[in-house]
């Protein structure tokens, strides 16, 4: 690839300009951040991740939400019996409240920008394994918080990069988020390859370990064959059932009913906007945890 | 020379009048056991047993004709559990991916009821407490539940598992591929589709063939499963899973196992075993400088046994064994085994490790609270089995690498006598130190020379014996002794 070196360049002066001013408000531009569309979520890669949710530096994420002044123990429980452990004790920062939505597998963040202002006082997290992509929704994420300054606007949004495959359970505690979006995963469409595909009946568990009971999954893409697995894998999983046909698409031409997030995410995704464009197809399921059995 | 015992089990009955217990090795692709009455057994039989063999009419004649071609299984021995009642024996060979179920029979003869090959290598198996059911946790981080014994109208009998890779499973289902051609796409998921359409138009899909016996996915992590556990605690089953991403969960047994409780966090590097006590306690271990123990119905961290540190401590004072040189700072361990003591008081909450290529086995307690001894040993251990000798006095057998320099996991040692076992014990259950205990050499003289001979079968480790060091073979017979290091991630891997 000759051009290479030379795409790198650029890129790199130009997230080296975004940097000079501190108060830049103006949004990242995507070419600069584009990524190949796959990632294999069994390698190891150098990612960085929170030994438990505790210790999550989180404040840094939503500086507006940051508990001033206070701040928490990470891992109480580790360093108060284990006075011995060699762990540098880190203080974290604690935030006034919890996420309660992760977008997995975010992109380039539509569906985090349409949902920020529509639940104001919700913490929403974007998940993105390409460390590209997750750049540009932090750059995006910084612009839109420096000219919604006065209103204090999409504080409540942010975006890591993560290997949530490997790594949900690290991230949230147990029943801490209600809602989960999938947007547009990818299909993974070589059979050896499935294991790979972001549902499955066995990482179903994690979702509903971090999801509360009525927390909801959303799934949507335009591939029927993955839509079908998604359906398969998570109506055969005991913790899941699938949600009112009128929350998934609403009655009539207005489509009445419909969930508010579906809404959105049905039209302000970027792959969303891109089938519209080809004019392709849009399937939706939604799954409500349900509460766990009794245990005998 | 033989094959050293990879895997040791052992199963101790006590009634107030007799002591009975039986010890089974695998050693690389044969079992051996023996029994308290002083009977030994080899499985497979060597070949002039053959002929009398009764047990080859009791066969389905379609199996015979699978396993004739290649005369013996080769494959090696990658762990053993014997079940509670002592009744049936579980293995697990590497290479072939399979699930044995043995009898064990009167006079400790093995009688091999059930070979099941799954789709993805075994590395850790289990069974339930009420020994009904052998958990499986495969490489690729799922856990199966199957069966200890099949019921005949679940499996055809001589189902061919491996054979017949042709066969088609096409379901009368037409093809269709994955995605229309609306779908929004990127390159090589067109390239795929593509793909997927040429080969419709050849007629040529192939499937992976189908597992025929029952195996239920119980659950599953995106990570290599290490090690897997199942106890019962206040009337209620749990399946403990780790794996090389650092993450202990604890799921519910049986039929609920799809709910996660919740997860031991704290490890930094990958784990590779998990023990459990006699009073419940959880003890993992892997790539960390620490073991950690937990209590793990509430996910709490309760000590750290610093397992570093001993070994290192244990290195230093034996400076005749290991090219330690100056490279302490980057001094890690691999913990390979951690084993909880038997004795015949309930409340011992001891525990032998074992790291990856060091001669030695370091004790913890955790009440009271130790900051860990060392057994020195002749050679690496591999494993470690308790058999109950008489009332009170339980001893513990050390499968020893007997190919292999002590310290060292690639070079092999010059003497050639080097003990397979080692035996101890202590005079006194609680808090004395353990000694080599000679009385054993004797009952288990026979059991100490059986196994696979080097050069012959196994890893076909001849090489070792001659000249080249960097053979397959070589190699091979590495890797089956020797695995747990190599779960560490490098830094610097491919983003």
């Amino acid at each position: 690839m000759p051009h290479a070196p030379a795409k790198r360049q650029k890129r790199e002066e130009y997230k080296n300009s975004l940097h000079t001013d501190e108060q830049n408000a103006a949004l990242p531009k995507k070419k600069f951040y584009r990524q190949r569309a796959h990632a294999n979520p069994f390698s190891d890669h150098s990612l960085a991740y929170p030994r438990s949710p505790a210790d999550m530096d989180w404040a840094t994420l939503y500086p507006a939400y940051a508990v001033e002044g206070e701040s928490q123990q990470a891992s109480e429980a580790v360093e108060e019996s284990t006075p011995a452990d060699d762990e540098v004790q880190r203080k974290i920062k604690a935030i006034s409240k919890n996420i309660e939505v992760a977008d997995i597998g975010c992109g380039f963040g539509g569906l985090l920008f349409a949902l920020a202002p529509k639940f104001p006082d919700t913490l929403i997290l974007g998940m993105e394994i390409r460390t590209s992509v997750t750049e540009y929704v932090q750059e995006k994420t910084r612009a839109l918080r420096a000219q919604n300054a006065s209103t204090n606007g999409y504080q409540n949004v942010s975006c890591i990069r993560a290997n949530t495959m490997k790594f949900l359970p690290n991230f949230f505690h147990k029943s801490q988020l209600s809602r989960i979006f999938l947007c547009f995963p990818d299909p993974h469409f070589k059979q050896r390859k499935h294991k790979a595909r972001i549902v499955s009946y066995t990482l179903n568990s994690e979702y509903a370990y971090v999801l509360r009971p009525g927390g909801i999954v959303y799934t949507i893409t335009d591939v029927q064959d993955l839509h079908e697995w998604m359906k398969e894998h998570f109506e055969k999983h005991p913790s899941f059932e699938r949600v009112e046909k009128v929350f998934e698409e609403g009655e009539g031409e207005g489509g009445a009913g419909m969930d508010e997030c579906v809404r959105v995410m049905r039209t302000e995704t970027e792959e969303g906007k891109k089938v519209e464009r080809n004019k392709g197809l849009k399937f939706v399921a939604c799954f409500r945890r349900v509460e766990d059995p009794a245990w005998p | 020379m033989a094959f050293p015992y990879q895997c040791l089990v052992a199963r101790s009955e006590t009634s107030p009048d007799s002591h009975s217990w039986i010890l089974v090795g695998a050693s690389g692709s044969k079992l051996v056991t023996q029994s308290s009455n002083g009977a030994t057994s080899v499985w497979p039989q060597e070949e002039s047993n053959v002929m009398d063999d009764h047990n080859d009419e009791q066969e389905p004649p379609g199996k015979r004709i699978k396993l004739s071609p290649p005369k013996e299984q080769k494959a090696n021995f990658s762990s053993l559990v014997l079940s509670s009642d002592g009744k049936h024996l579980v293995g697990v060979t590497g290479e072939d991916k399979c699930i044995r179920v043995f009898q064990v029979g009167s006079g400790s003869c093995l009688q091999q009821l059930s070979e099941r090959c799954m789709s993805r290598r075994p590395s850790s198996i289990t069974l339930t407490d009420d020994d009904t059911t052998i958990l499986c946790a495969d490489k690729f981080g799922d856990v199966y539940a199957l069966p200890l014994l099949p019921s005949p109208d679940e499996e055809r009998p001589a189902t061919p598992v491996v054979a017949e890779p042709a066969e088609e499973k096409v379901e009368g289902k037409e093809f269709t591929p994955s995605a229309t051609v609306l779908t929004v796409h990127s390159g090589r998921n067109r390239k795929t589709l593509e793909e997927q359409l040429k080969k419709k138009a050849k007629g040529l899909l192939k499937t992976k063939e189908a597992i025929t016996f029952k195996h239920d996915l119980l659950l599953g992590h995106v990570s290599m499963l290490t090690d897997l556990a199942y106890v019962r605690m206040h009337g209620r089953g749990y399946i403990i899973t780790a794996d090389r991403d650092e993450h202990i969960r604890i799921s519910r047994g049986p039929p609920q196992a799809h709910i996660i409780e919740g997860f031991c966090f704290g490890h930094q590097e990958f784990i590779s075993r998990l023990c459990l006590t006699k009073s419940g306690f959880l003890i993992s271990g892997g790539g960390d400088a620490q073991l950690r123990v937990w209590d793990f119905l509430k996910f709490k961290l309760l000590a750290t046994f610093p397992i570093r540190d001993t070994a290192l401590a244990y290195l230093k004072a034996r400076p005749e064994l290991s090219p330690l040189g100056e490279d302490e700072a980057n001094f890690k361990v691999a913990v390979s085994g951690i084993w909880a003591v038997r004795s015949s008081s309930d409340d011992v909450n001891e525990v032998l490790v074992a790291c990856e290529g060091i001669p030695a086995l370091f004790v913890f307690n955790l009440e009271p609270s130790s900051s860990g001894t060392c057994i020195p040993l002749q050679g690496n251990p591999l494993d470690v089995a308790f058999v109950q000798l008489s009332q009170g006095s339980w001893t513990a057998i050390v499968a020893i690498d007997n190919i292999h320099k002590p310290c060292s996991t690639t070079e092999t040692r010059d003497d050639k006598d080097a003990p397979r076992l080692q035996h101890f014990s202590r005079p006194i259950p609680t808090g004395s130190q353990w000694h080599e205990d000679t009385s054993l050499r004797e009952v288990l003289g026979s059991f100490a020379k059986e196994g696979s001979k080097l050069g012959v079968e196994g890893a076909d480790a001849g090489a070792t014996e001659t000249s080249s060091p960097k053979s397959a073979g070589d190699k091979a017979l590495r890797d089956i002794l020797y695995n747990v290091e190599n779960l560490r991630k490098r830094p610097g891997a491919e983003d």
